[in-house]
């Protein structure tokens, strides 16, 4: 690679600052025994003991992993076979129309598929709560997916599908030795997209909380009107590091993936 | 392909373990038995610790959520979904969900603790004889500023804002009620005015404020005087308490020319399944010891009367947030205007703010 010149060095710093300085100023307050984001008063733990203390919110917190974790699962499962399955349709025309079908589902905004979800459940009866917020972030999930995914699958060259064929492998094996693990870098981005989309999900996950059941962002909008304490800031910079650990697990996924493919190794 | 499944293993087996410690988590504070109570309010509305009172006075498990905005839970209560059995919204949005059958009468006999409630705040215009909504919590509309940004000047009035030595120095909240009404206020006009020229005129006085207005704002205006963003703020009295505990130097006043009252309400929605302990949970929060607790964490001012007895000097003394007899007799509570006329007070407020830049 060639060496960057001092200018887009510069020019890099700063975006880079632009970027995290909110959060980094955030950080820095959530050890603030002065209880407000401005005049530093000393350094206290106050408020992520005060955080740990609040069974309510850690309940919430806990909530919010889980829809997260299991939404960006289920919806990366359904959303690499769908994206296989649309790969391989024959006909454009379908084709296109359903690539299409998905990206709607990307753009259209969320407050509107949120009431639409809210509207839809309770006319089918499910009971709004641990159900309701699973099944739709696993629906908006699925279409992040499949745009993720499917690049992948179309950078993939289908004569590796035919080699395979002729040599004998079964569909099944097809799929499993060749088309998925080439894809994989993709279904984990798929996945770690999906994973983000779940945790700071508001506008539809408003909807479709009830029955005591509800997900970090709710609460914390809820709190607007009454301000927000320096626990959330505390519990954010958990969060902040929890994601770190996130990017730098998929880091090492890829890093690993990459280099058996490199090796010509299929596991 | 192995590694693949291995994460998807790892991953559900975390979800389940995590799942299985909220489950833990929630029957250990009883949750899953099945006397419940499901409350409905404002987030950080209520100390906690009188929740957990009443659990343990009544053996109710409430299951406590939250929203943000009074649209926004009408519509959950609306499509139903969750038994919701209190909610807590603002006297405006009483009248709608009357109007949507979305509320069940209180009874009265049931909740003795209703003589707690100063007679000021009751058989008000938007709900008559309190047949639906218990008051929770009350306020004004006023004027926040910091005298020390503005050379020790004091402001009394809505007219005082006119001055030309505060140019660029107004921090307004985005409410077309709230603004219009300080300039139907600022004219000596009532602020549930319907007359077309009376508006119209508010409105044109509104737009000689423009070079005085730093910014129309949301709830990020507390965040903005608390820092010295801006000298002075018109919103609500709650807002203010708050932005006052963060920054001393900051004064409120109500004006002299009258202001709006607003108050947050119980009420039993159509959802409610434990009809009986929303009765109870009123009634427990009307008391007059447990509604001093709760004033003092959440800082706004209480309708109950007893309940001042039990609350400092310098809180009731506060004319500020408890203004006298003859105050509160020139405040007004907004009156449910109707679609054209509301669309008036929307229309000529959205005027105004493109008319700023």
């Amino acid at each position: 690679m060639k060496k960057l010149s001092k200018w887009s060095v510069l020019y890099l710093g700063i975006v880079f600052v632009i970027l995290y300085a909110p959060i980094f100023y955030l950080i820095f307050y959530s050890f603030n025994s002065g209880g407000t984001m401005h005049d530093f008063d000393s350094f206290t733990f106050d408020w992520y003991k005060e955080l740990f203390q609040d069974t309510r919110l850690l309940i919430i917190v806990l909530n919010t992993v889980i829809i997260a974790l299991l939404s960006a699962a289920i919806s990366t499962i359904i959303g690499v076979l769908g994206s296989i399955s649309i790969s391989m349709m024959r006909k454009k025309g379908i084709r296109n129309s359903i690539l299409s079908l998905n990206n709607v589902l990307i753009v259209s905004p969320d407050v509107i598929i949120g009431a639409s979800f809210l509207i839809f459940f309770t006319i089918i009866g499910i009971k709004l709560g641990f159900f309701s917020v699973l099944l739709s972030h696993i629906a908006f999930s699925i279409p992040i997916v499949v745009i993720m995914v499917l690049p992948k699958l179309e950078e993939m060259s289908p004569t590796l599908v035919d080699a395979a064929l002729d040599l004998g492998a079964s569909w099944k094996d097809v799929l499993t030795k060749v088309i998925i693990p080439y894809i994989s870098p993709g279904i984990f981005a798929g996945f770690f997209m999906a994973l983000t989309y779940s945790l700071d999900d508001f506008a539809v996950t408003f909807f479709v909380t009830g029955n005591g059941f509800t997900t970090l962002s709710v609460e914390i909008y809820s709190l607007a009107r009454r301000g927000i304490s320096l626990n959330i800031n505390a519990l954010s910079t958990l969060l902040f590091l929890f994601t770190l650990l996130l990017v730098i697990g998929y880091y090492f996924i890829t890093q690993r993936v990459n280099k058996a493919s490199q090796a010509g190794v299929r596991k | 392909m192995k590694s693949l499944i291995r994460s998807l293993i790892v991953i559900f087996a975390l979800s389940f373990i995590l799942l299985f410690i909220v489950h833990q988590l929630n029957s250990s504070r009883g949750y899953t038995s099945g006397n419940t109570l499901t409350v409905y309010n404002w987030g950080d509305y209520i100390d906690a610790d009188l929740i957990t009172k009443f659990e343990e006075e009544t053996g109710i498990k409430v299951i406590y959520e939250t929203f943000d905005s009074n649209e926004a839970m009408m519509t959950k209560i609306q499509q139903g979904g969750t038994s919701y059995d209190i909610a807590i919204p603002s006297e405006y949005m009483i009248d709608k969900m009357k109007e949507e059958d979305l509320l069940i009468p209180i009874d009265h006999a049931k909740v003795p603790n209703l003589k707690n409630i100063d007679s000021r705040f009751m058989d008000l215009s938007f709900d008559p004889d309190n047949k639906y909504s218990i008051p929770y919590f009350w306020g004004t509309v006023g004027i926040v500023y910091n005298p020390a940004m503005l050379n020790g000047k004091e402001i009394t009035s809505w007219n005082d804002l006119w001055d030309k030595d505060l140019k660029n120095e107004i921090m307004l909240i985005d409410g077309a009620r709230e603004i219009m009404g300080m300039s139907l206020n600022s004219l000596h006009y009532s602020l549930n005015d319907k007359d077309h020229e009376h508006l119209k005129e508010a409105k044109e006085k509104l737009d000689t404020l423009t070079p005085n207005v730093k910014a129309i704002v949301g709830d990020e205006i507390r965040m903005l005087i608390e820092n010295g963003e801006a000298s002075i703020g018109v919103l609500w009295s709650g807002m203010a308490a708050e932005i006052m505990w963060e920054n001393e130097e900051v004064e409120y006043v109500v004006p002299e020319e009258g202001s709006n009252l607003w108050f947050d309400n119980m009420v039993i929605p159509k959802t409610a399944k434990n009809i009986d302990g929303a009765h109870q949970f009123i009634n427990f929060m009307l008391d007059a010891e447990n509604a001093a607790q709760n004033t003092e964490y959440v800082g706004y001012s209480t309708p109950n009367k007893a309940a001042m007895e039990f609350l400092p000097e310098d809180i009731t003394g506060d004319e500020r947030f408890y203004p006298d007899e003859e105050m509160t007799s020139k405040l007004e509570v907004y009156e449910n205007l109707g679609h054209r006329s509301l669309a008036e007070y929307n229309d000529l407020f959205l005027e105004f703010k493109m008319h700023r830049k």
